[in-house]
């Protein structure tokens, strides 16, 4: 049998080369990772709100509760946990890719340029957070789907608006493109 | 001369030249001065080193090396939480709102990662705990767990949220984790194994692993920086439009 002082060390290695691994990983990811600004759009107008705000609407939840059994109603919450968490994860996505551009325009030469680029990257990490945040709580639903749902409205209504900012990336995303293969790390 | 002896020697001395040229790149472009721990951190494994390699060339001076190496151990130590927190602060600089937010969550990750060191020291003290050496190389594992954590966090936090780097305080941030993370693994095992054979080889690996690490901070801080984007590139009123839209967006 193997003593505790023996497998401390082994556990430290494992953890230690668990680590490294991510480094590593994080690492070449940061070289090949391009962000495909047009592949965020597409997935961001592809996301339907009003699904989404059906899937999230805690009436439509309390309608299903009633009508069905407990065991048919943990099943069909788990499914639409799921679809809407699909969909913060695109949104999620979608914000990163605006985190980017924001952080390259604010290194432009044009004052201007750089302060509506810090201001942009400052509200794209935040939607990126909210987007987790979101994540978390429809994954909770997912795992226990007894729990009573959070409403999550500011998030139906940021889907919305950043569907119809992202339709205009079309005219914007060639510049964009470049700009972002000349900064990324 | 043995092969071994040589290749030990050939992995001791060769990062130790090359942290020179990397001394010399920081101040020639100027990163010494945004990067101050760093630097020093770089100057004080070479001064470590000529102390360390003068000892070690003088017969009978066993227990002044052992002080010496004990001593700079816990220097570096020190040092590599201060360019830690260098690499924060520059990932986090152009945005407030990430100064705070991510402050305290590193915060927070720190405090986890001291607990879970303390309890590791006292719990797993390592298999010759009586020797002051051991004790050294405990205090190191610890460090090592605890740097190696929030090196992790802070390349984690970039990539979920979408930060960009900038070419060598990334090249640091990795080298640095390259580095902790193998100072855990073979600190670890050096505590624990004290015969000769197992030393030998984690001298090997450790000195192996820290010329690696001196190679990547060459290698980015020596790589040119991307060059910014032209004014033509993003027209501003459509970032100002973004920007207006998401305001409204996060008002909700």
């Amino acid at each position: 049998m193997i003593s505790q002082p023996m497998i401390a060390p082994w556990i430290f290695v494992a953890v230690a080369f668990f680590a490294l691994g991510i480094v590593v990983y994080v690492a070449i990811r940061s070289r090949m990772h391009r962000v495909d600004l047009e592949k965020a759009a597409q997935a961001f107008r592809s996301l339907d709100i009003d699904a989404f705000r059906n899937l999230v609407d805690s009436t439509e939840e309390a309608f299903l509760r009633d009508n069905l059994s407990p065991k048919k109603f943990r099943e069909i919450k788990r499914q639409r946990a799921w679809a809407a968490l699909l969909y913060a994860w695109e949104a999620g996505g979608a914000a990163m890719a605006l985190a980017k551009i924001g952080q390259a325009a604010q290194r432009n030469s044009d004052p201007e340029i750089a302060a509506s680029g810090v201001q942009l990257s400052e509200n794209a990490f935040r939607l990126r957070l909210q987007s987790i945040g979101a994540s978390l709580c429809l994954l909770t639903e997912i795992l226990l789907p007894d729990l009573q749902s959070r409403t999550i409205p500011p998030l139906v209504d940021h889907y919305r608006r950043a569907s119809e900012t992202l339709l205009r990336l079309d005219r914007f995303s060639s510049g964009v493109r470049g700009l972002l293969r000349s900064k990324s790390a | 001369m043995n092969w071994h002896k040589a290749l030990l020697l050939f992995l001791w001395i060769t990062p130790h030249v090359l942290l020179g040229v990397v001394a010399a790149v920081l101040y020639k472009r100027r990163l010494d001065r945004e990067f101050p721990c760093f630097l020093a951190y770089v100057l004080c494994e070479i001064a470590g080193f000529i102390v360390l390699f003068t000892l070690y060339s003088i017969p009978g001076a066993g227990k002044q090396y052992a002080y010496a190496y004990s001593a700079r151990l816990l220097l570096s130590i020190v040092l590599r939480f201060g360019v830690i927190d260098e690499v924060a602060k520059d990932l986090f600089c152009e945005s407030q709102f990430l100064k705070v937010a991510a402050g305290r969550s590193l915060q927070c990750v720190t405090g986890l990662l001291l607990v879970m060191g303390v309890l590791l020291a006292v719990y797993a003290p390592g298999g010759n705990s009586a020797r002051f050496t051991a004790g050294i190389f405990v205090v190191n594992r610890g460090a090592a767990m605890v740097q190696c954590g929030l090196l992790l966090a802070l390349l984690l936090f970039s990539r979920f949220l979408g930060l960009s780097w900038r070419r060598p305080v990334f090249g640091i941030a990795l080298g640095l984790a390259v580095l902790t993370s193998l100072d855990l693994a073979t600190f670890a095992l050096r505590a624990a194994f004290i015969s000769e054979v197992a030393r030998e080889l984690l001298n090997l690996l450790i000195t192996g692993t820290y010329l690696i690490c001196v190679l990547i901070w060459i290698g980015y801080l020596l790589a040119p920086e991307f060059e910014p984007a032209s004014l033509t590139v993003v027209p501003g009123d459509e970032v100002e439009t973004w920007n207006k839209e998401l305001k409204q967006f996060l008002r909700q």
